[in-house]
């Protein structure tokens, strides 16, 4: 059984890593994130050279922060940025099944839905991990570029390798999300279209100025809870371990979803 | 072996398969015939677990298609509408769908080399012709060298060299004891290669038997196949 979803998962990233589409979008995102970093390497060198003899930074005007902890911070937050755009990639994995017959294909390689949505999910989410490491690998090498005069080692410091943890499971989990709502709804174009949805209500902080509960359940707004860290300037709806366990609990339970209406529904 | 008893299938309370029951046997090829939307892609793809009946059952070997543990080891099967994403290669078409089945790769160039695609194995599929498609989706089938082969409209869009080398292979594979299904509308390729044959008309099948018998005293079997189908004249329907 192991080795049966073992195949199951491996044939699915076979699918997913011959796809063209994916390699376009993940790239363009990577391409990205690459070039934003590439524009604020010179602010960030400026703002680690003028660290203070007590440790203090500041990173923007009028707010003075401790670097230590607003260096590994941002090294996450640089990445978690991109993650507005990795659910992307899911939605074209996810969406692939729908097009020219592939679903029936699928089925009939692997009829057992649950182990269909199962090697699906876990094969998207090593996609998507792998993905968001090479982005946390370009924050990590741009980061040590900016403050390799000032401490070389922060990058590899616990507090950078918490931080970098975070990004990377909210990357996979908000993904997951996306990927999960495509195959429900079975359109690569309705995986995006809610993904934008969701993004807005947290860019848009309208849940956050009137009920920072309902925002707290927001992944995006999750996701912020789980890698910022709140200050005088930043208000966060709710706290990292209520955060992880709204990041959990949106991919399960729209992957639960998703292989129920599989189950249910015709192969069309 | 397959068997289907009292299968039902209705879309939005429209019977498509209404209450069908028949075997195919090993050791013969048996053709499924009838007009378009008569029954013949539902009652497949039900058999093959892509459809939920809403009646009845369909079993390969005494088990639905989707409790077969390798079900392509045990089942080859080319479907309209279980197809390849145009933007990927033949080869990892192939090589996914060997790979969740376990089966061994080289079986994935092997049937690229029988079914004549091992040159056009890393182009993309959406520059295939019809016919290359169809010749794809017969190379899926055979991967996992199946017991069962359900075939729907093989020979579609293939040249007469294809069409010829799909009859001698499905001869071929039932002289060997395994199972074919044939499903189609071409009375006379039919005719050329099935055994038996299974003739399904508005969702209920109408005749089931040796093709000698069904054609028996009608002159051949498309003269029997509108008997049967209610349609004498062979004019009806589109």
């Amino acid at each position: 059984m192991v080795r049966d979803a073992a195949a199951a998962v491996r044939a699915e990233l076979t699918k997913i890593v011959t796809l063209r589409a994916v390699w376009l979008v993940t790239g363009a995102v990577v391409g990205l994130h690459l070039l934003l970093w590439t524009q604020n390497i010179d602010a960030e060198t400026e703002a680690v050279d003028g660290i203070t003899a007590d440790g203090m930074i500041e990173r923007f005007p009028g707010t003075v922060r401790p670097a230590r902890e607003a260096l590994a911070e941002y090294l996450a937050a640089s990445s978690f940025q991109m993650c507005l755009f990795l659910p992307f990639t899911a939605a074209v994995i996810g969406g692939q099944e729908f097009r020219a017959g592939q679903l029936g294909a699928s089925l009939l390689a692997v009829p057992r839905r649950g182990l269909l949505v199962g090697a699906k999910t876990l094969a998207t989410g090593g996609f998507l991990l792998s993905a968001a490491a090479v982005i946390a690998a370009i924050s990590t090498a741009f980061m040590y570029g900016a403050t390799r005069g000032w401490d070389p080692g922060l990058v590899v410091s616990a507090q950078a390798w918490a931080a970098q943890a975070k990004f990377l499971a909210y990357a996979v989990l908000s993904g997951l999300v996306t990927f999960a709502v495509t195959l429900i709804a079975r359109s690569t174009l309705a995986g995006v279209l809610v993904t934008v949805v969701l993004t807005a209500l947290t860019m848009s902080q309208v849940l956050a100025a009137f009920a920072p509960a309902l925002d707290a359940l927001v992944p995006l707004s999750a996701g912020r809870n789980l890698i910022l860290l709140p200050g005088e300037d930043l208000r966060l709806s709710a706290g990292p371990a209520h955060a992880m366990a709204v990041l959990v609990a949106w991919p399960l339970l729209a992957t639960v979803t998703a292989a129920v209406l599989l189950t249910r529904r015709d192969a069309r | 072996m397959i068997e289907i008893t009292r299968l039902t299938k209705r879309y939005g309370g429209k019977p498509a398969v209404d209450d069908v029951s028949f075997t195919v046997r090993p050791g013969r090829v048996t053709g499924f015939l009838g007009p378009n939307g008569a029954g013949k892609s539902t009652t497949l793809r039900v058999l093959l677990g892509l459809d939920r009946p809403d009646g009845g059952t369909a079993l390969i070997g005494g088990r639905r298609y989707r409790d077969l543990r390798h079900p392509l080891r045990t089942v080859g099967a080319l479907l309209d509408g279980a197809g390849p994403v145009p933007e990927r290669r033949a080869v990892d078409h192939l090589t996914w769908i060997a790979q969740s089945n376990r089966i061994p790769r080289r079986r994935v160039h092997e049937v690229l080399e029988l079914v004549g695609l091992t040159g056009a194995a890393r182009q993309r599929v959406k520059g295939y012709s019809l016919g290359m498609r169809q010749r794809l989706g017969i190379a899926a089938a055979l991967l996992g060298d199946p017991e069962v082969l359900v075939l729907d409209e093989p020979v579609n869009g293939l040249d007469p060299e294809g069409v010829r080398r799909v009859r001698d292979l499905l001869r071929e594979y039932a002289a060997s004891g395994r199972t074919v299904l044939l499903s189609s509308h071409l009375m006379a390729e039919t005719a050329e290669t099935a055994d038996d044959a299974i003739v399904i008309a508005r969702g209920r099948i109408v005749a089931h038997g040796p093709l000698a018998g069904l054609s028996a005293g009608h002159g051949s079997l498309e003269s029997a196949f509108f008997a049967l189908t209610g349609d004498r004249e062979g004019r009806g329907g589109w």
